[in-house]
């Protein structure tokens, strides 16, 4: 497309256009009325004199006689001006007057005409163009009284010229200016879309060129970055995602193959079969476990359980995990205790709070009795509700062997444990599911140490403080 | 034929275990659109002695169970031309009340909710083990005229009193947590039926998430130290692969 051809198409040139004509349609208006009633007004103040006169002069008759009127008219006649006159017997035989020739039978009827004539004293010249009134005297004589027309068709073409003047100016500088304006706004539409274009062809790390004017254009740009920001944010995340799932869910999809292969392989007999099938069955519900931990972290990451949040209150959350895994614990040598005085409200989801809990929860367990009995311990999981400031906290610590300080930051992601616990059994995605979930309901999972063992909270925001503020 | 054969002898040693009580006949109606998975628990239900019809879209769904005496009906959520939760709702709107379970690939809480919401009785996500479908389809049909109106449930010489929560074995009686007592309960309610892990997480704790670790069992062996200890017949029955049962073993 011609760089002419997308001007026209832009929508800054078609405004202007509009703007153009409408404002072409106006001056041509205002011209035109402004000339039409210039030429009223003169055409009146004729009429007004030239009535004026033939009263006078037509009195000049009633006192003094055609030798009277035919007097002052040569008088009036010698004078310089616009004024014509002429007084003519019945037959038309001019008496007196500077009127050199008229149209035949100009003078047969009463009334105001508009007509040509020639002046006397420049015999053959060009013809002139008045505005006469005719007048039959008493006994058959006939005046006429007249003014040139000359001074008001002058002012007229003044005002024609002007008008064509404006509007061949308006349509000049309306035309440059709109051109200059779209060409403007256009330059930076197009570099904006080339820049899309680039994006869109996958490179997520363009960003829209800014001006920094602040205006319209401006704006669309900041926004757009910052959606491509976000955009970007969450790829990264996904692919981390797909990356870690690949990986980790084709390493016990493996296993599941490599034992029924070897199944078919080696056993011999009907129990050896049940035996592998049931590990097979085992191994695959490990998987649907791990699968159901990455959808549910999927799903809080990407703040679709946002619905369903009431309030609820987190010690009876906390009373309720340690109820269950109490027996657990018992029959594992640990104390497992709950403190949880007061109520602590929070506004969020009952299942995936109380989910996050017995995550850490299960994890202090198995965790806690791994300490070798040598240690000579009394082997205690505390979990704990607490207000604190704008926020509650859910504590779980515990006197095991804890986490060190630089690998905190770590199993917190996807499918990281640490190499000691790989006799553990555990998918590695208790913590990141606590983490998510935390982060769901815009709070945090700190890590931190119990000298010894791990102190794990979840601190999510007070919802009876929110209502107050 | 040998497979069918050895399924059969699969499906009688996980799902029914020791269980020796005759299973009542049941009519179920199966609306899943993937026939693979549909004929597989077809097959599964009549080897353990139901009756199953399997359709595989919403309306003729909806046709099946308006007409057709059942006693449960098994949903899929996604269906062709009619989707499971619209099929329930014009069920219930109709005054059908058969209970349904739904199934679905969607396991999430939300979902749960919705499709309980929508007149669901009970929400299965995909994918299943047989033993945990079958459990579930068995309390649904038992529900109705259940024994929830029952202010004693007794099992042998176990007896519980929902109005007074005092549980008696023989002349003796048992003291027991809260909790335990409404594990018990639950167990009770469901007497010679089986009760799944799940089951009791959902039915006795009301979570619906999976611990990482078996923590039921370790409830369920505090229970079974309190009601069966020192007792001559164990009323308390692990069933391998599928869950508990509570029945009075001197029955056959």
């Amino acid at each position: 497309m011609t760089a002419l051809g997308k001007l026209f198409r832009t929508t800054a040139f078609k405004l202007t256009l509009v703007y153009l004509v409408v404002f072409a349609l106006f001056a041509i208006f205002l011209l035109g009325y402004f000339a039409l009633n210039t030429r009223r007004l003169i055409t009146d103040q004729i009429t007004q004199t030239v009535d004026a006169e033939i009263t006078g002069l037509s009195e000049q008759y009633n006192q003094g006689g055609i030798r009277r009127l035919v007097q002052v008219v040569e008088n009036r006649s010698r004078r310089p001006g616009s004024s014509l006159y002429l007084v003519t017997t019945f037959n038309g035989e001019g008496l007196a007057g500077n009127v050199g020739s008229l149209p035949d039978g100009l003078l047969s009827e009463d009334g105001w005409r508009e007509t040509y004539y020639r002046r006397q004293e420049e015999s053959d010249a060009v013809e002139h163009h008045a505005l006469v009134r005719v007048f039959q005297l008493p006994g058959g004589f006939r005046l006429l009284v007249g003014r040139d027309l000359e001074e008001r068709e002058h002012i007229y073409d003044i005002v024609i010229a002007a008008g064509r003047w404006s509007i061949l100016v308006v349509v000049v500088l309306g035309l440059a200016g709109g051109f200059f304006v779209a060409r403007r706004v256009l330059r930076r539409v197009d570099a904006m879309t080339e820049t899309t274009g680039v994006i869109m062809n996958g490179d997520l790390t363009g960003r829209l060129p800014v001006s920094g004017t602040g205006d319209e254009l401006d704006r669309l740009a900041i926004n757009l970055n910052a959606m491509l920001a976000r955009i970007e944010t969450l790829m990264a995340g996904l692919k981390e995602v797909s990356d870690n799932i690949a990986h980790d869910l084709k390493t016990p999809l493996t296993r599941l193959r490599n034992r029924a292969e070897e199944a078919l392989r080696v056993a011999h007999g009907e129990g050896d079969y049940r035996a592998a099938l049931e590990a097979t069955i085992e191994e695959s519900a490990g998987l649907i476990r791990t699968f159901d931990a990455l959808l549910m972290i999927a799903r809080a990451e990407s703040g679709q359980a946002r619905d369903n949040r009431v309030e609820l209150d987190a010690a009876e959350l906390a009373r309720g995990v340690v109820e269950l895994y109490e027996p657990l614990a018992d029959e594992k040598g640990i104390t497992l205790e709950v403190e949880a005085p007061a109520p602590a409200m929070v506004r969020g989801n009952r299942e995936l709070i109380s989910q996050a809990l017995a995550n850490l929860v299960d994890n202090a367990i198995k965790y806690v009795a791994c300490v070798p009995e040598k240690a000579h311990r009394d082997l205690a999981i505390k979990v704990r509700a607490v207000n604190d400031g704008g926020q509650v906290l859910l504590i779980v610590s515990d006197n095991g062997p804890g986490i060190p300080e630089q690998m905190r930051g770590k199993v917190v992601e996807r499918f990281v444990r640490l190499d000691q616990s790989r006799t553990v059994p555990g998918s590695g995605l208790g913590l990141s599911l606590v983490a998510a979930v935390a982060r769901l309901h815009d709070g945090e999972l700190r890590l931190e140490s119990n000298d010894p063992g791990l102190r794990a909270v979840i601190a999510l925001p007070r919802a009876d403080m929110q209502a107050a503020a | 034929m040998a497979s069918i054969q050895n399924r059969i002898e699969t499906m009688n040693s996980v799902l029914s275990g020791e269980r020796q009580i005759a299973r009542e006949s049941m009519r179920l109606l199966i609306v899943e659109d993937d026939t693979d998975a549909a004929e597989y628990i077809v097959r599964a239900f009549r080897e353990v002695g139901h009756v199953a019809d399997h359709v595989t879209d919403g309306e003729e769904g909806l046709a099946l169970a308006l007409d057709g005496d059942y006693d449960v009906l098994i949903v899929d959520r996604m269906l062709p031309k009619l989707d499971g939760l619209s099929l329930i709702k014009t069920l219930r709107d109709k005054s059908v009340e058969t209970p349904v379970l739904i199934l679905s690939a969607l396991g999430q809480v939300d979902d749960r909710v919705k499709g309980l919401r929508a007149g669901g009785d009970d929400y299965l996500p995909k994918p299943y083990s047989f033993s945990e479908l079958l459990a579930r389809v068995e309390a649904l049909a038992r529900r109705r005229g259940s024994r929830g109106e029952e202010t004693v449930y007794r099992v042998g010489d176990l007896e519980l009193d929902r109005l007074s929560h005092r549980v008696t074995r023989g002349k003796e009686e048992i003291v027991l947590q809260p909790r335990e007592f409404r594990l018990l309960e639950y167990l009770m309610k469901h007497a010679g039926q089986v009760v799944t892990r799940t089951m009791l997480l959902e039915n006795v704790w009301d979570y619906h998430f999976d611990p990482q670790t078996n923590v039921i069992d370790v409830h369920i062996s505090r229970l079974r130290s309190k009601i069966d200890k020192g007792f001559t017949q164990s009323l308390l029955h692990t069933v391998r692969g599928a869950g508990y049962m509570i029945r009075d073993g001197g029955g056959k």
